[in-house]
């Protein structure tokens, strides 16, 4: 049994060992020369992976990365000296550098996603690519490395650049894999498919995207570095051209640029493929064939090689037995004392949008223990109450206390991490992320820091908690309404909060969902969470609350035992006018 | 103007000579036909990517060359077989593309690529397993830092210094010299390369540089150059370009209602710029035109027949004969005269006669023992008349009855 676990591990030991020592089997040249242009790809388009097919930060500038490692490289071997290999970490520094410091500014702002990141990053490429072209760096007239001595590591100059190609490649490919399988990868993840909501569950969504950005960019300049050794005469037009964007990007997302392995797959098939057309003759034909393969191959397996091949030996294991997706809870709700501690505290909060004013001081305290509701008619402000107060806007004027402890100046993450978790009205999953993933994200960046298997042992029992148990391996995608709500549900309550934020949980449900939404949440505060809860059915909210706060217009309207509230006759004036309230 | 004439032993030239007239001179039916293995020479060309449009050019030069050679005698009596790869018009490709020809292919010669950033990278593979490499499109010779690298189009080992004062000497001899200069170029390093020789040679003579402008390349917009140029009204304005730059400077000073008095540009597409409205009489850099006396080299006129037919049937927008093919013919001349003089396929037998010898090809008397292995300079001067490109300097290579037309 463990022989065959371990098998993966002592094949692909064997492998690096094998590709190791290539050089020295006497092998023509060529091959050393095309294995390392194979290292050279792999390299190139996972490092690219690391931040925009693990994050969805698509980058249309890592030749730029790149770039600045080949000419780092270049300038301080032909002009300071310094021996070849020393300038390999220093183009890894400077590319890193230079991705933090693009990163730092542009991460800051929301509306840089998407488009408009590509954009910018190719931009990036264009900027660096004019000042070397216009300064001593280039010039112009392009640097040529021929006198540049290579190190004697392997018995032929092409088996040095080979190894140091190979070294590279293991290296990104660890770093890769590490990435993945790590807490950076799932946050990573995270942003990939949601970044606010990823921020809101903990992520430190800022940190970790410089964090990929510098990985991505430094093996990039690393990669770099190497190859200019390897093409010995560098240009501006040769290097900083859209080639190199494009090609990691057709690689990674043909092999699948959310694996660690996927890029490596598809860098390896697509130049093997060029080469499989290099002759005079069939030149042309050749690239359109190419071409054809893989559009073909992308049309079948959009998301890439790997994930197809990961969904059809899913697909073949045997599937456990189906439960019916019956979401009861099975946790007794047991009553706890409502404690006289003071969980939550809003003082004279106030939101502006340029000239709304959605929140105009609003003050609130909810108690340790409490199910607290808040209503109040279409754009009174409640859901932008849960959004100031769980971080994901910042405060105009006023301040917010968790605990006694003040958030309102913290990032998102960080109010999460102070204990804060919250739902959203339309369920917001991670759609890429299987249940047991989603829950256990919020579970690792949300709640105490403890081992992985502890955290899935915890995700699966809030799944159970939630009557989600025989769903753990579905994507979002295959739940209905009622599943995605609850595995909001699932995904708060991992983090084991201080303070639930449920916002309208329960609408778009029937009756009988609805009841039985009502009874989770009695159990969710059976397990000593305080919940704030934003909710148009009146019918729950009564049933459910121990004090309800009205708000109209941004201000507390009405505040007090949910009867005598919703008995209030401006309470029913405000909702269903004042003939009905007469 | 340069001094033409070098020092070299007479009975070297003449053996060069003697042996390109055999060569290419001879009726065919006084030569056998080759036979036994053939010999393979091996080469890339950057047949897909953003050099494909020259490099098409190459390939039919070459295949011309190919069919030529056979039709002969072969190399050493045996026939050779071209074994061409693609680059992909990028140099890592075709360094690992030669190092295939070399360890893989086991080809016996190797022939340059197109391009001085491809040619750079096969040097280096071609200098780790002591190859002779012949090119023609390197236009830093400098950069040439390999024994047994030759070029096949003659540059001169100093190009920046010699062909300036060809074109220096050329404005001398105009009506009215022109007193005045503003040099323009790409940042493209042959170009840019050259611009920095024209600007240094003209202060040097005398001239005025009143305006020395870079601009990147693949530039479109000359709007802001063209007014620049227009604002210091040269008497002889230079320009590196390569491609269409030229028709694209020149559309934008027309624009400005400004026609420049004299220009001169570097390397642009022939073709458009000899049609274009704006390009009435101005000049540019050549070593050689379908004319006279170029047309009476040695199998010249044959060679410019072969090309045009294949041109036209591969549907090559140009389809004259021009440096840029005679490049490529001029790097199997060599090749050819060179193995079969020196009666090797050995290449350090071959570039030790290369650079003992003179051999003629279509660019005249080549010689090898320069700086660099470059030779003597044969940049030429050629202008637009009545659409068509003419030599016009150094006097000895215009055709009779062509003279050069100054503002």
């Amino acid at each position: 049994m463990n022989a065959a676990r371990d098998l993966p591990k002592v094949v692909a030991g064997l492998a690096i060992v094998a590709l190791a020592l290539l050089p020295t089997a006497g092998l023509p040249a060529f091959y050393d020369s095309f294995v390392y242009l194979v290292f050279f790809w792999v390299s190139l388009s996972t490092s690219w992976a690391l931040l925009s097919g693990f994050a969805g930060y698509f980058s249309l500038g890592h030749a730029a990365f790149f770039g600045v490692g080949m000419y780092t490289t270049a300038t301080l071997t032909t002009k300071a000296g310094v021996p070849f290999l020393l300038t390999i970490p220093a183009a890894a520094a400077l590319s890193a550098l230079l991705g933090v410091g693009v990163g730092a500014v542009v991460f800051r702002l929301r509306r840089l996603r998407g488009e408009l990141f590509a954009l910018l990053t190719l931009a990036v490429t264009f900027v660096i690519g004019t000042i070397i072209l216009n300064t001593p760096i280039d010039g112009g007239g392009g640097v040529f490395m021929s006198a540049v001595p290579l190190p004697h590591l392997m018995p032929t100059p092409t088996g040095t650049i080979y190894i140091l190609g190979f070294a590279i490649c293991v290296l990104t490919l660890v770093t890769a894999w590490w990435v993945a399988h790590s807490r950076l990868g799932m946050g990573l993840f995270a942003i990939h498919d949601d970044e606010d909501v990823a921020e809101a569950k903990g992520v430190p969504t800022f940190r970790y995207k410089l964090l990929a950005f510098a990985l991505s960019a430094g093996i990039a300049g690393a990669v770099g570095g190497i190859h200019a050794m390897y093409v010995g005469f560098l240009t501006v037009a040769g290097t900083f051209e859209l080639t190199v964007p494009l090609y990691v990007v057709l690689m990674s997302v043909l092999g699948g640029s959310r694996h660690w392995l996927g890029p490596a797959v598809g860098a390896t098939a697509i130049t093997t493929l060029l080469y499989a057309f290099i002759s005079g003759g069939e030149a042309m034909i050749g690239r359109a064939i190419v071409g054809l393969i893989l559009i073909v191959a992308i049309l079948w397996l959009p998301d890439g090689v790997i994930p197809a091949i990961q969904h059809w030996a899913k697909k073949r294991r045997p599937q456990p037995a189906k439960a019916q997706a019956e979401v009861v809870p099975v946790v007794p709700a047991t009553v706890r004392p409502i404690g006289e501690r003071h969980i939550l505290e809003v003082r004279a909060v106030t939101k502006r949008f340029g000239g709304l004013q959605a929140l105009a001081g609003v003050d609130l305290d909810v108690r340790e223990g409490e199910i607290f509701g808040l209503v109040g008619p279409n754009g009174s402000g409640k859901t932008t109450l849960i959004n100031v107060i769980s971080g994901h806007y910042p405060l105009s004027s006023g301040t917010v206390a968790v605990d006694g402890v003040s958030i309102g100046s913290l990032a998102a993450h960080e109010i999460a991490r102070r204990g804060v978790a919250r739902t959203y009205q339309i369920p917001r999953p991670f759609a890429n992320m299987s249940v047991l993933d989603n829950v256990a994200l919020a579970a690792t960046f949300g709640g105490p820091v403890r081992a992985q298997r502890e955290i899935r042992d915890e995700a699966r029992h809030w799944i159970g908690f939630t009557g989600l148990g025989s769903k753990e391996e579905a994507l979002p995608a295959e739940l209905n309404l009622h599943e995605r709500k609850f595995l909001e549900l699932a995904r708060a309550l991992a983090a084991k909060p201080k303070l639930l934020l449920l916002d309208e949980v329960l609408s778009g449900l029937n009756p009988a969902e609805i009841d039985n939404a009502i009874r989770l949440v009695r159990a969710i505060r059976g397990q000593g969470a305080t919940i704030v809860f934003v909710e148009h059915l009146m019918r729950a909210v009564v049933e459910l609350s121990d004090r309800i706060a009205v708000l109209n217009e941004g201000k507390l309207f009405a505040l007090g035992a949910p009867r005598d509230v919703m008995r209030d006759p401006r309470v029913v004036s405000i909702y269903l006018g004042k003939a009905y309230a007469a | 103007m340069m001094d033409r004439t070098s020092a070299w032993p007479r009975r070297r030239v003449l053996a060069g000579m003697v042996g390109a007239t055999a060569v290419l001179g001879a009726p065919a039916i006084v030569r056998a036909a080759p036979s036994g293995t053939p010999v393979k020479v091996g080469g890339t060309l950057s047949l897909t990517g953003f050099l494909a449009q020259t490099a098409v050019i190459h390939k039919i030069a070459s295949e011309i060359m190919v069919e030529e050679i056979n039709g002969r005698n072969g190399f050493l009596g045996r026939p050779v077989e071209y074994v061409l790869l693609d680059d992909q018009s990028k140099p890592d490709v075709a360094r690992s593309l030669y190092e295939k020809l070399i360890t893989v292919d086991k080809v016996d010669l190797i022939q340059g690529p197109y391009a001085t950033a491809p040619i750079l990278a096969a040097m280096g593979v071609a200098q780790r397993y002591g190859k002779v490499i012949i090119q023609s499109s390197m236009g830093i010779p400098k950069l040439q830092t390999y024994d047994r690298a030759f070029p096949a189009t003659p540059f001169g080992p100093e190009p920046d210094k010699t062909y300036p004062n060809v074109i220096l000497d050329m404005m001398a001899a105009m009506p009215t010299p022109p007193k005045t200069i503003v040099v323009l170029t790409s940042k493209f390093p042959s170009a840019q390369f050259m611009a920095q020789g024209m600007r240094d040679q003209a202060e040097k003579r005398g001239v005025k540089v009143l305006l020395y402008l870079e601009y990147e390349s693949g530039n479109r917009d000359f709007g802001a150059i063209a007014a620049r140029v227009k604002e210091t009204n040269p008497d002889f304005l230079w320009v590196g370009s390569l491609g269409l730059e030229s028709n694209q400077v020149l559309e934008s000073l027309r624009k400005l209602d400004y026609t420049p008095k004299n220009s001169f540009h570097l390397y642009p597409a022939p073709g458009p710029l000899a049609l274009s409205p704006d390009g009435d009489k101005v000049l540019c850099s050549t070593f050689l035109e379908p004319d006279e006396p170029f047309m009476s080299r040695p199998g010249m006129k044959k060679l410019a027949s072969e090309f045009k037919e294949k041109a036209t049937k591969a549907n090559l927008p140009y389809s004259t004969i021009d440096a840029q093919a005679c490049g490529m013919i001029s790097e199997w001349q060599i090749l050819e005269i060179a193995v079969n003089a020196a009666g090797s396929l050995d290449d350090e037998k071959i570039a030790a006669w290369l650079k003992k010898n003179r051999v003629t090809t279509v660019y005249g008397s080549l010689r090898f023992d320069g700086p660099f292995n470059h030779g003597d300079a044969a940049q030429l001067v050629k202008q637009v008349q009545n659409k068509e490109w003419k030599v016009v300097w150094p006097t000895e290579f215009a055709a009779p009855g062509v003279k050069l037309i100054a503002s």
